[in-house]
């Protein structure tokens, strides 16, 4: 008997149905093991903790009257919660989305999954909505922490500062679909994945305002979507003096987020197609 | 045909001396020959060393502020006016506890990982021989790092070491027991708890709040002072940064030095006698080949 004819009849509502199964499957997955929420909330608690007693080596009757020269504020750690916070999202993104694929290939899911009749890239979609999710519940666990171990004093609008950063978030999870791509290349890459993390989240001014960085440093800040984003958080949240008017880095925000989507999913499909020709999907 | 049984009264291994040595070479071999295999270390090697620190010290230079006007504060707390080379011994020294607790501590683990655990278990041999012969390549892979981070720091950061070679590398020697010998104890708990990443979390979130890898430990409040006395680490980084830092020469570490003595013969011994209960515990109760 011929058939010509697929048995499977991928449909909106299917694909809907693939996606929700792929978040709730990423989201029981992680809360089987709530010691890793604990530790992304009290990691950067730890990580913060030595630039804290820091600052307060370089303070002034307990005010960061240096800090204030360059930032505008003297709250110091307030400008460096929000710093971590950004972290978390590189983090997630670099960690979480970028080894997504290879968790499953060592888990020997990876290739069983690609031969279902699932779009690749509503996979990576699904694993980003949990990634998304996760990160923004511990990392809210994380600022009600660190409010009680060294105080934050958001003193803007908060809606304001949280509808900035949305585009940036998105723009990420974009780069991430790029990330995931060249991970299912290299396969075995966590240095680069670990140095990749930490330079981003140094060059986008997680931890110090960026116009102190050497000259020839400064440019690699600004070429990075994230330093506008964070700094856009910052003059809305902590009235922080800004690179560009606030208005402007949201606009480049939203540019970094059309732009990291086309270019990501562009990206992934190019490696995952060489991937498939060079038959290395099911590889460690 | 027939065949004979003999009643077997001993073991055919003939475990001396001179084979535990052989074993413990065969392992620094082996572990030597798996290390130069990945060369990613060789990146990590050259960029770690500037990174990690880099983000410290420009906040340090935030907070110094445009006209310096932290600075005075900072020379008052710690006595010295360089605070790039102050953060990048204290960063330095961190990193070296973190990476014996993620590879020392990690060896046997990742040999039950691998499934050859048991089968070595099972050999003649001296079993410490395992976890000494892995952390010889690593010993010597961290001299390389601290020598390259110095070099590194003297041409990046512009750090001016005014103090004694001698005198660090001493500190150096004097720091090794304690450093690996809690990188012993941690193995053998990491073989027991199998998934132990949290553990190395605290660990070295112990060493990154309390031992002052950024600040002086007098800026710490009164209740977290005493535990800070209680970890090796605290006098490691105060007696590198008095010998390459300052001219005070050795009187300035002697009581350093003699701390790290104590902690040393303590932390060597503890994590022999872990790995010891460790090993009974794992024949006992069939642990050695669980995931």
């Amino acid at each position: 008997m011929e058939t010509n004819f697929v048995l499977f009849q991928p449909t909106l509502v299917t694909q809907f149905r693939a996606l929700a199964a792929i978040v709730r499957k990423d989201w029981k997955q992680y809360w089987r093991y709530p010691l890793n929420a604990v530790s992304t909330v009290l990691q950067p608690v730890i990580w913060l903790a030595p630039v804290y007693f820091m600052g307060k080596a370089f303070s002034i009757n307990g005010q960061a009257l240096g800090f204030a020269q360059y930032s505008g504020t003297s709250d110091y750690m307030s400008f460096l919660i929000l710093g971590a916070v950004l972290g978390n999202f590189v983090n997630a993104v670099f960690w979480g989305m970028g080894y997504a694929l290879k968790n499953d290939m060592d888990a020997g899911v990876m290739e069983s999954n690609w031969l279902t009749p699932v779009p690749r890239l509503l996979i990576l979609i699904g694993r980003s909505l949990t990634n998304l999710s996760v990160t923004a519940v511990t990392s809210f666990g994380m600022l009600i922490v660190c409010r009680f171990v060294f105080g934050f004093h958001p003193t803007g609008d908060v809606l304001k500062a949280v509808m900035a950063i949305i585009p940036m978030l998105i723009g990420l999870y974009g780069f991430g679909f790029a990330f995931a791509g060249l991970v299912l290349i290299m396969r075995e890459a966590n240095t680069l994945v670990d140095m990749s993390a930490f330079l981003v989240q140094v060059f986008s001014g997680a931890d110090f305002p960026v116009t102190i960085l050497p000259k020839w440093l400064l440019p690699i800040a600004l070429i990075l979507p994230l330093t506008y984003g964070l700094d856009a958080a910052r003059g809305l949240l902590l009235k922080t003096n800004t690179l560009l008017s606030i208005g402007t880095e949201v606009i480049l925000l939203v540019v970094f987020m059309f732009v990291m989507l086309w270019l990501g999913s562009w990206i992934f499909y190019r490696v995952e197609r060489r991937v498939r020709m060079l038959g290395t999907l099911g590889q460690h | 045909m027939t065949t004979q049984t003999i009643p077997l009264t001993r073991s055919l291994g003939r475990p001396n001396f001179l084979s535990g040595w052989r074993a413990l070479w065969a392992v620094i071999k082996r572990e030597w020959v798996i290390f130069l295999r990945y060369p990613s270390w060789f990146i990590s090697l050259f960029i770690w060393p500037i990174i990690f620190p880099l983000s410290y010290v420009m906040t340090a230079r935030a907070l110094s502020g445009k006209d310096g006007i932290g600075m005075a504060q900072f020379q008052a707390a710690t006595g010295l006016h360089d605070y790039t080379g102050y953060i990048a011994i204290g960063t330095i020294i961190w990193m070296w506890q973190n990476v014996v607790l993620w590879n020392i501590g990690f060896s046997l683990r990742n040999e039950q990982l691998r499934g050859t655990l048991e089968s070595n278990w099972l050999s003649p041999t001296w079993r410490f021989s395992y976890l000494l012969g892995s952390s010889v390549p690593q010993l010597i892979s961290m001299l390389m790092f601290l020598t390259v981070s110095a070099i590194e720091f003297v041409l990046v950061f512009g750090v001016q070491f005014q103090g004694s070679l001698w005198l660090t590398l001493l500190v150096l020697l004097a720091a090794i027991p304690s450093v690996y010998g809690l990188g012993f104890a941690f193995a053998s708990l990491v073989i027991t708890a199998k998934e132990a990443n949290a553990f190395v979390f605290l660990v070295r979130g112990l060493v990154m709040i309390f031992c002052g890898i950024t600040f002086p430990v007098s800026i710490l409040p009164d209740w977290m002072r005493p535990i800070a006395n209680w970890l090796p680490q605290t006098y490691i980084i105060h007696a590198i940064r008095s010998s390459s830092l300052s001219t005070d020469g050795f009187p300035a570490i002697a009581g350093d030095l003699k701390i790290l003595a104590i902690f040393g013969i303590f932390w060597l011994t503890f994590g022999y006698l872990v790995f010891n209960w460790m090993e009974h515990r794992a024949r006992r109760t069939g642990a050695i080949g669980q995931y």
